[in-house]
């Protein structure tokens, strides 16, 4: 089997060094009338192109383009579809960092592309294959204030917000894209909504010729694995930093699907020691039944600071090094 | 209750008192010094003096809106977190991660045992309480949050960290009450980030102000209330400093199914929009929260600080805050009873 090293989301768009802070700089004085839209864009392209450099130079194989354009992973997605209004800020799960409230207002539907021009530049730039992320229908609709009659259930927004990030699947796929992660951390604090988590999981992957990748984090996702191995997606994805007993789980269990092995702790500075990753490595990698599955951080990497996130992903490479025969143990 | 605590240590506060949370933006010339000095340009005692400057204007303004209850305005602060890391032993200064939008913030890194190193908010307290006769608030991060926005390299668990912490931190109350500070806020805007960890978020705060003689408030602000109340209501202080506008006042909600037994500050301000809030907007807000608060409970104030605003944009929304609690006070009586 096959052992790639993957991005699975953001990438700081910071670093402590000034010429790392060109974005900030740009959009603050855009905020206060002094920049215009266009010169907003061209330093996000400018902070894009870094993101995906230092992936590639730090020897993953498949990148993202570290989501830099995004406000935060919710209202940079539902934010452009119809029938979403965009609210306060409230905490992302249990970090410190915060997101705008979607609102919805009447039915949700697809209305413009969401990823196609950011999928496009990074495509273009990028040297290695580019994996774009969408926040899922699940985790959008539970972050969602529902302020309209049409919706009775959470279950009927979930479908609509699936059959919305269908359309943009397709529109993704038409644009070159071969996989595409979707991020569902909400379900790892409801597992009671299982049913219509499957069910939209369903809609999406009706019929697409992407490779489909679930991502799940900030939560344990041991008590839904057996679940998760029966949803209609290519590869599942997970955070292990928050569950005593998934590798276990897995060493017990094996796995027919590619995994993403997110051992990699994106939300702590602390690194990594090649002791601890190999050890599950070796548990894990002989107990899935595919002929390839990825390393890579258990989350996205903006909650740490730049150096650290570089020194991480570097330090995967090394770890894969170590594993030998090509992640092949 | 609380008015015959705030009362016994001679503080009488009129119904609806005004406060703030705790920021202020900072004028231009901090601003530029706080650059220059870290470009080597200016002296420390240079930077000291605009500070003081600073303050003094935050406090002559305040008295002049006619706030109630003073802050400081932290115009010596970057950060809620970094402010303490910076001074402690066992913390380190992690780099840049971003809060939000375009939003970034120093990240500290727990790397060894926490030591509180001497006073480290006492001289500023007593700088801004020597200006005015009116009671000003001494503002610390609770031991929770300031665990939850660091790294942590050293301690073995996210508990064992706080719990440090709440020692440490206590030493800063103590010094505090002991310079005169009568009025402690203690930010918690983290504590509902794990909801499983609020049991030992409420031990590490008994901790820190059990046996100490002051008003306690915690500050909280955009986390999931739903998943922690009531239980919240066993941290062991008299008021909660909570936001509300931005949530479109959700909270009422929880308080409809159980009552709030303790003071709260009604955020009324949206601190994260440049628009100014009407009169009567901020009327109306109280007067929901009225349905299911006692007046007497009831302070006011914006919903986080104004840090993020303009200065002519924060004063333009106290002003209105002012004035609606005046308002508030004509409509349900003049003063509270001072035997509370």
């Amino acid at each position: 089997m096959e052992l790639l090293l993957a991005g699975v989301g953001s990438y700081p768009r910071i670093g402590d060094d000034p010429s790392l802070q060109n974005l900030r700089r740009v959009t603050d004085q855009w905020e206060k009338g002094q920049r215009t839209r266009e010169e907003v864009r061209r330093a996000t392209e400018e902070a894009t192109r870094l993101a995906i450099q230092e992936q590639i130079e730090a020897g993953l194989d498949l990148v993202t383009d570290g989501l830099i354009a995004w406000h935060d992973p919710v209202s940079h997605v539902a934010g452009k579809l119809e029938g979403i209004a965009i609210n306060g800020l409230l905490r992302y799960f249990d970090t410190n960092f915060y997101f705008r409230q979607p609102e919805v207002k009447e039915p949700v539907r697809w209305k413009e592309p969401l990823l196609k021009d950011e999928f496009l530049f990074a495509s273009q730039i990028s040297e290695k294959p580019v994996k774009p992320v969408l926040t899922g229908p699940y985790t959008l609709a539970r972050l969602t204030i529902l302020s309209c009659d049409h919706y009775k259930n959470l279950k009927s927004l979930v479908l609509d917000y699936a059959q919305a990030l269908k359309k943009e699947l397709e529109i993704l796929a038409l644009a070159g894209a071969s996989s595409v992660q979707i991020d569902e951390p909400a379900i790892l604090r409801h597992s009671e909504d299982w049913e219509m988590f499957r069910e939209a999981f369903d809609v999406l992957s009706k019929d697409t010729r992407l490779s489909l990748i679930l991502h799940v984090y900030f939560g344990d996702p041991a008590p839904l694995y057996e679940s998760f191995q029966e949803l209609p997606v290519e590869v599942l994805s997970f955070d292990f930093s928050y569950s005593a007993t998934l590798k276990d789980k897995i060493a017990s269990l094996g796995s027919e699907k590619p995994l993403g092995l997110g051992l990699i702790d994106g939300r702590n500075t602390r690194m990594e020691t090649e002791t601890e990753v190999l050890g599950a490595l070796h548990k894990l990698v002989p107990k899935i039944r595919a002929p390839f599955s990825y390393l890579c951080p258990s989350c996205g990497l903006e909650f740490l600071p730049r150096d650290r996130a570089r020194g991480k992903l570097a330090a995967m490479a090394l770890f894969r090094k170590s594993l030998g025969n090509g992640g092949t143990p | 209750m609380s008015r015959a605590k705030l009362s016994q240590s001679g503080i009488e506060l009129p119904l609806f008192p005004t406060t703030s949370v705790g920021s202020f933006p900072k004028p231009d010339y901090l601003t530029k010094g706080r650059a220059r000095f870290k470009r080597g340009e200016i002296s420390l005692e240079r930077l000291r003096e605009l500070e003081e400057e600073a303050t003094t204007f935050w406090i002559r303004t305040q008295e002049e809106l006619g706030m109630d209850v003073l802050v400081d305005g932290e115009m010596y602060r970057g950060d809620m977190v970094a402010f303490f890391a910076e001074r402690w032993q066992g913390f380190e200064m992690g780099g840049l991660v971003r809060s939000y939008g375009n939003r970034y913030y120093h990240k500290p890194i727990i790397t060894g045992e926490l030591h509180w190193t001497g006073p480290t908010t006492v001289n500023w307290w007593k700088f801004a309480q020597n200006q005015t006769q009116r009671p000003v608030k001494g503002m610390l991060t609770g031991p929770y949050t300031l665990m939850d926005w660091s790294f942590n390299e050293f301690y073995g668990s996210r508990k064992d960290a706080c719990m440090a912490l709440a020692r440490e931190l206590r030493k800063e109350v103590e010094a505090l009450a002991h310079a005169g500070a009568r009025i402690i806020q203690i930010d918690e805007p983290a504590i509902s980030a794990r909801p499983e960890e609020l049991t030992f978020a409420i031990e590490a705060m008994h901790h820190v102000t059990d046996g100490i003689e002051a008003y306690f408030i915690t500050h909280i602000c955009y986390g999931a209330f739903e998943y922690i109340y009531p239980e919240l209501l066993k941290l062991p202080v008299d008021n909660f400093d909570l936001e509300m506008s931005n949530s479109k006042l959700d909270f009422l909600d929880h308080v409809k199914a159980y009552p709030f037994i303790k003071d709260l500050s009604f955020g009324v301000l949206d601190v994260h929009s440049h628009r100014i809030e009407t009169v009567e907007e901020v009327r109306e807000r109280l007067q929901k929260a009225l349905a299911f608060l006692h007046k007497e409970n009831v302070w006011v104030d914006p919903d986080c600080g104004l840090k993020t605003r303009t200065v002519d944009e924060a004063i333009q929304k106290l002003r209105v805050l002012v004035a609606a609690a005046k308002e508030m006070r004509g409509r349900e009586g003049a003063f509270a009873s001072r035997c509370g």
